[in-house]
C-alpha cells in the first residue's frame, strides 16, 4: 500500500503560551509532534506491516522538520517537506492546497491525519486536502480495518452517546483519534535514521501552485485578536442543602465550565 | 448572495439536537441584528417531526428528506448541501461542534472556498453581517477573535451550551422541500451500523472525565456506585494509593506522583482529602469538582466546585440527576 | 571562530528521542522499581528491543555506535527516570561489554556481544572486592595460569546485575605482590552443567538503584580458556581499564546530573502548589535560595561535564577534567538532593514523595568510579604537582 500521513510540529502541552498583545502570542521554544499525528503515522506503519509498500510523512513548514523526522524515526520510508515564504500567513484551507497539490497525483490508496493540531486545534487540513482530492474521508476514527487495500476500509468513529461502523471505498482520507492505537517507540536504529535523513524539500514552483491561492491575501478567515483565559476563580463551594446542590452542581458544569 | 443566517440543523434518528435549537435561538439574534432572515437546513429521512419541532425557530426550512441521508455521511450531506448554499450564498452557516459538524464543516467549506472557524465558544455579529468568532486555541491555553474574508458563507461550528435555547421564539417557518441529489454510486461511504460506546474505556490519564474516590468509600464492592456514575459520564475510574495499597484498586488507576498524572477536562474527587501527592496530579486538569465530609479538606483549595457532603448520598444521587440532564442530549 | 558551545541538530533530535522513550517506558513505573527490588525483566526485554543496548558497539554486532557527546546525552536522559534501571542499561552497554568488544576473539563476540546488545545475555564487570574498592592494587583474585587456560579464584562484591549475570569481566591479579601491575581482565561466564564458571552469591540490598540488582559473585577454582584472557599482554589490566575510565566517569556526572534535576524539578513542583502561612512556599526567600544555589551550580556541572564528553570525543587527553567533573556534579547532586528533602519539610520523610528516592539513589554516585576521598587526595597532589 501507498500511504502518506500529513504531520505537524506543535508546542509541547507543556510549552507556556502568553498573549503578548491583541496580535501577537508569546510561544515558549518547546516542540513536539502532533500526537494525534503519531497515531496516524502508527496506523500507516501498521498497514504496511500487513500490506507491505510505503509510508511517506508530509509536512506543510518553512522550518521545522523534527515531525518528519520523528516520522522517519518510527519507520516510515520517506519524507517530504513542503516550504515557502509565500505560504506565510496560510490559513487552513490554503495549507491543505498546498498539501493537495503534492498529493494528487501520486498514487495513494490512504491518507493518514491526526484528527487537529494541537495549536490551532481546528482539525481543517485533514477533511479540507480529502475535498481537494476528491476522495471520501471520515474523522476522527478510533478502529480501522482493511481487507482488500484496492477496495475498502471499515471504520469505527466516536458520535456522541456511542461509535458508528462505516465502510468507505478506497482511496480515502481518515483522520485518528485517541485509542485507534498505541504509538510505537522509535528504536535507535530508526532514530539514527531519522538523524541523517535528507528531507526533500519542495517550493510552491515545484507544486505548480500560485501566490493567488496562498498566503495571507488568499486567507479566508483570519484572527482579530488573542485573548487569555479568565483567571481560575477560588472555589465556589455550593452551600445548598442536598439535593438542590446537585441540580445546581450539574447546571455550573454544564453552563458555566461546560464540560459535560 | 444573501445576508441570510442559516443553521445546520443536524438530526439524529429523527430528532434535532439541542445544539441546532441553540443556534437558531443566537441565529435568531443576530438575524435581527442584521435585519435579515433565519433560515434552518435539515437533512435525513422520515423528517415530519424534525420539521414541526423547527418551524418555530426559524422563518425558512430547507428539507432534503431522502432515506439515504438517514444517517449522516460526509459525501451524501456535502452533495445535498452544497448547490443549494452555492445558490443563495447566505452570510452565515452555523452548525453545531459535534462529531458529524467537525466532519462535515471543514470538507464544505473547503468546496466553497468559504471561511471557517471550528469549536466556537462564542458567536457575535457586527451590523454589516460581519461574523466574529471566538474559539479556544492551544488547549484552551488562549482564545482567538476570529473574523472573516468577504467569502460567503461565513462557517462556524460551535459547541454545546454556548448559546440558550429561546423557547419562545415564535417563528413561523416556511417550509421548503428540496429534492435530493439522488445518485447513488456517488456516495463512497456507508453507515452499516450504531453501537452503544461499550468497551474502549480510556486510561485514566486519556480520558477527558475522570471520577475518583479514595479509602473514603470503605469497601471495595462500593466502587460500583462510582462506576455507574462514570458510565453516565463515560468517564474513567481513577482512584488514591490508599485502595491501591489495600488491594480494592488497580495500580494503574492511582491518580497521584506516585500514580499517574491526569489532565481531564473534569475531574471528580469523593471523599479524598487531598494531600499534596495528588493534588500534584492531577494540576493540569481543566474544572475539578470535590466532595468531602470535611469542609476543611486541603481538596477544596484546589476545586473549581465543592460540596460538603457524604459519597454515599451524593454519588447516587449526582447519577441519577445526570441522567435525566443528559439524556435531553442527542 | 572557535567555542561553539551548540549540539548538532542531530544530538538535540536524539535527545528528544531518548527523553521521549524514557517517559513512555520508564517513567511510569518508577515507584514500582525502586520499591520491589527485583530485576524488571518485562521492561529489560522491552527496553531491549529499541536497540539502546547497542549504542556503543559496531554494527555487524548488531549495534550502531555513536559519538561521545551522544552517548553521554542518552545516559543523562536514561538516568532522569529511574537510576536503578539505568543503571542496569549502562553496565549492559558500557563496562560489562566494552573489554569484550575491544579484546574478545569472534567466536567470543559471536557468543557474548551479539546476544548482550539484543539484551538477551546480561553481563556485568567485577572490580571490588571484600578489602577493595578503589584500591585497585590491593585486588586479591588470583589467576592462575594452567594448560590451556587460567583458573580464577576468589570473590566479588558489588556486582550490579551479579544475581542475574551470565557473563562478566573479571579483573583478576596473577601476583598480589605485583599489585597494579599484576592485574589483568578475563572473561568468565556463568556456571552451567557443561561448563565451569562463577556462581552468583550473596545478594545486596542497598539503599537505593534498587531494581538494579546487586550481589557477590563467586570465582571457585574456576577455569577459562586462553581466549577468554581479554587483553595483549599480561599485567596491562590498569592500562586498559584506564580506556574507559574517562567515559564512567563522565557517564556517572550525567547521572548525578539526571538525579539532581529529577529532585529539584519535582521540589520546584511541590514548593509552588505547597501551601504554607498563606503562600506557596516557592514565594518565600529561603526557598528560592535553594533552587538558585542550585541552578548555578547545576549549569556548571552540566556545561563542564559536556566538555570533558567533547574532550573525549576529540581524543584530547583529559584525565583530571573527568575526574573533576564527576566530582563536581556528584557533590552538586549531593546537595540538591539534601536541598530536595528539606523543601519538602516532614513530607520528606514519607516514602510517597519522591525526594526520598533521589535521595537514596544519588548516594552511590559518591563510590562509583574512585570515592571523593581518593580522588581529592589525588587531584590535589597532581594540582600542586608534589
Amino acid at each position: 500500500m501507498e500511504n502518506y500521513v500529513l504531520v505537524k510540529q506543535v508546542p509541547d502541552p507543556e510549552a507556556i503560551i502568553k498573549v503578548k498583545s491583541d496580535s501577537e502570542l508569546e510561544v515558549e521554544n518547546k516542540y513536539f509532534t502532533n500526537f494525534f499525528d503519531e497515531i496516524a503515522i502508527e496506523a500507516g506503519l501498521k498497514l504496511r506491516e500487513k500490506f507491505g509498500g510505503k509510508v511517506t510523512v508530509l509536512t506543510v513548514d518553512p522550518k521545522k522538520v523534527d515531525a518528519l523526522r520523528r516520522g522517519i524515526a518510527m519507520g516510515a520510508d520517506d519524507a517530504i517537506q513542503i516550504a515557502d515564504a509565500a505560504l506565510e500567513g496560510s490559513d487552513q484551507l490554503a495549507t491543505a492546497r498546498a498539501l493537495a497539490a503534492y498529493l494528487k497525483d501520486k498514487p495513494f490508496d490512504l491518507i493518514l491525519a491526526g484528527r487537529q493540531a494541537m495549536d490551532d486545534d481546528a482539525g481543517i487540513v485533514g477533511p479540507a486536502v480529502a475535498e481537494l482530492l476528491g476522495i471520501p474521508h471520515v474523522n476522527a476514527i478510533i478502529g480501522l480495518d482493511i481487507e482488500d487495500p484496492k477496495k475498502e476500509a471499515k471504520v469505527i468513529r466516536e458520535v456522541e452517546g456511542g461509535q458508528e461502523v462505516l465502510s468507505c471505498s478506497l482511496p480515502a482520507l481518515f483522520t485518528c483519534q485517541k485509542g485507534l492505537n498505541h504509538p510505537r517507540i522509535p528504536q535507535v536504529m530508526n532514530v539514527m535514521k531519522a538523524m541523517k535523513a535528507q528531507i526533500k524539500k519542495l517550493d510552491l514552483a515545484a507544486l505548480g501552485l500560485s501566490k493567488a491561492d496562498i498566503g495571507a491575501q488568499a486567507a479566508r478567515i483570519k484572527v482579530r485578536k488573542y485573548l487569555s483565559p479568565p483567571k481560575r476563580p477560588p472555589v465556589r463551594m455550593i452551600k445548598e442543602d442536598f439535593p438542590e446542590n446537585l441540580k445546581i452542581l450539574v447546571k455550573l458544569l454544564r453552563e458555566e465550565a461546560k464540560v459535560i | 448572495m444573501s445576508d441570510e443566517i442559516w443553521v445546520f440543523a443536524e438530526q439524529q434518528q429523527g430528532r434535532v439536537r439541542k445544539v441546532a435549537f441553540e443556534l437558531l435561538s443566537a441565529g435568531a439574534e443576530f438575524s435581527r441584528k442584521t435585519g435579515s432572515a433565519l433560515a434552518a437546513i435539515l437533512l435525513g429521512s422520515g423528517l415530519q417531526e424534525a420539521v414541526k419541532s423547527l418551524t418555530p425557530f426559524a422563518d425558512k426550512i430547507y428539507v432534503v428528506d431522502a432515506p439515504g441521508l438517514a444517517s449522516y455521511t460526509s459525501d451524501a450531506y456535502l452533495s445535498n448541501m452544497a448547490p443549494l448554499i452555492q445558490e443563495h450564498r447566505p452570510a452565515a452557516l452555523l452548525g453545531g461542534a459535534t462529531s458529524t459538524g467537525k466532519d462535515l464543516f471543514p470538507r464544505l467549506a473547503t468546496h466553497l472556498r468559504a471561511g471557517y472557524a471550528p469549536d466556537c465558544t462564542g458567536l457575535t455579529v457586527e451590523e454589516n453581517g460581519a461574523l466574529i468568532a471566538r474559539r479556544p486555541i492551544y488547549g484552551g491555553k488562549v482564545f482567538a477573535e476570529m473574523v472573516f474574508s468577504e467569502a460567503r458563507p461565513q462557517m462556524a461550528t460551535v459547541r454545546n451550551n454556548t448559546f440558550p435555547v429561546h423557547e419562545a421564539l415564535h417563528k413561523s417557518a416556511q417550509v421548503i422541500p428540496i429534492s435530493a441529489q439522488a445518485d447513488p454510486s456517488f456516495v463512497k461511504q456507508k453507515v452499516l451500523g450504531l453501537e452503544k460506546a461499550a468497551g474502549m474505556k480510556l486510561d485514566i490519564s486519556e480520558a477527558e472525565i475522570v471520577v475518583a474516590a479514595g479509602r473514603g468509600i470503605k469497601a471495595p464492592e462500593n466502587f460500583k456506585i462510582l462506576e455507574e456514575l462514570a458510565e453516565v459520564l463515560r468517564a474513567s475510574v481513577g482512584t488514591t494509593r490508599a485502595t491501591v495499597d489495600e488491594g480494592w484498586r488497580d495500580q494503574k488507576d492511582q491518580i497521584g506522583k506516585s500514580g499517574k498524572n491526569i489532565s481531564a477536562k473534569l475531574y471528580m474527587a469523593f471523599g479524598i482529602s487531598g494531600a499534596i501527592h495528588h493534588i500534584l496530579g492531577i494540576g493540569t486538569c481543566k474544572t475539578v469538582v470535590a466532595v468531602d465530609t470535611d469542609p476543611n479538606a486541603l481538596i477544596f483549595n484546589y476545586a473549581d466546585y465543592g460540596i460538603v457532603g457524604d459519597l454515599f448520598k451524593i454519588i447516587p444521587a449526582l447519577t441519577e440527576e445526570l441522567k435525566k440532564t443528559l439524556a435531553g442530549d442527542p | 571562530m572557535a567555542l561553539d558551545f551548540t549540539f548538532a541538530e542531530e544530538q538535540e533530535f536524539f535527545r528528544q528521542m531518548v527523553r521521549d522513550a524514557v517517559n513512555r517506558l520508564i517513567m511510569p513505573k518508577v515507584v514500582e522499581l525502586d520499591e520491589k527490588e527485583e530485576f524488571p525483566w518485562d521492561l529489560w526485554k522491552e527496553f531491549a528491543t529499541l536497540g539502546y543496548l547497542g549504542l556503543r558497539h559496531e554494527e555487524k554486532y548488531g549495534g550502531m555506535a555513536t559519538d561521545t557527546v551522544s552517548q553521554m546525552i542518552f545516559y543523562e536522559e536514561l538516568a532522569r527516570g529511574s537510576c536503578g534501571f539505568a543503571m542496569t542499561a549502562i553496565m549492559q552497554i558500557l563496562m560489562g561489554t566494552y573489554f569484550i568488544a575491544r579484546f574478545g576473539s569472534e567466536s567470543i563476540k559471536q557468543r557474548i556481544l551479539v546476544p548482550a546488545i539484543k539484551g538477551e545475555k546480561i553481563g556485568t564487570i567485577c572490580f571490588t572486592e571484600d578489602q577493595s574498592g578503589s584500591d585497585l592494587g590491593g585486588t586479591k583474585t588470583l589467576a592462575t595460569k594452567v594448560e590451556g587456560g587460567w583458573r580464577i579464584n576468589g570473590r566479588k562484591q558489588w556486582i550490579t546485575n551479579g544475581p542475574i549475570a551470565e557473563f562478566c569481566t573479571c579483573m583478576a591479579t596473577v601476583d598480589p605482590k605485583l599489585g597494579l601491575k599484576g592485574l589483568n581482565f578475563y572473561l568468565v561466564e556463568k556456571k552451567t552443567a557443561d561448563r565451569d564458571g562463577f556462581a552468583p552469591g550473596q545478594k545486596l540490598h542497598k539503599l537505593g538503584s534498587r531494581c538494579s540488582v546487586t550481589g557477590e559473585l563467586v570465582f571457585d577454582n574456576v577455569f577459562v580458556p586462553d581466549e577468554n584472557f581479554l587483553g595483549e599482554e599480561i599485567g596491562k589490566g590498569v592500562r586498559y581499564a584506564g580506556e574507559i575510565l574517562n567515559e564512567v566517569r563522565i557517564m556517572t556526572a550525567m547521572c548525578a546530573l539526571a538525579i539532581a534535576k529529577g529532585a529539584m524539578e519535582d521540589a520546584r513542583e511541590y514548593a509552588k502548589n505547597r501551601i504554607a502561612f498563606g503562600n506557596p512556599i516557592s514565594k518565600y526567600q529561603l526557598i528560592r535560595e535553594k533552587f538558585a544555589k542550585y541552578w548555578a551550580s547545576y549549569e556548571v556541572s552540566w556545561n563542564y561535564a559536556y566538555k570533558c564528553a567533547w574532550m573525549i570525543q576529540n581524543k584530547i587527553p583529559c584525565t583530571n577534567e573527568c575526574m573533576l567533573a564527576k566530582y563536581h556534579a556528584t557533590e552538586m547532586c549531593m546537595a540538591a538532593v539534601e536541598e530536595a528533602m528539606r523543601i519538602y519539610g516532614g513530607n520528606a520523610f514519607c516514602t510517597e514523595y519522591p525526594p526520598q528516592r533521589y535521595w537514596r539513589d544519588a548516594k552511590f554516585l559518591l563510590y562509583g568510579g574512585g570515592t571523593h576521598e581518593v580522588l581529592c587526595d589525588y587531584l590535589g597532589r597532581i594540582f600542586c604537582k608534589d
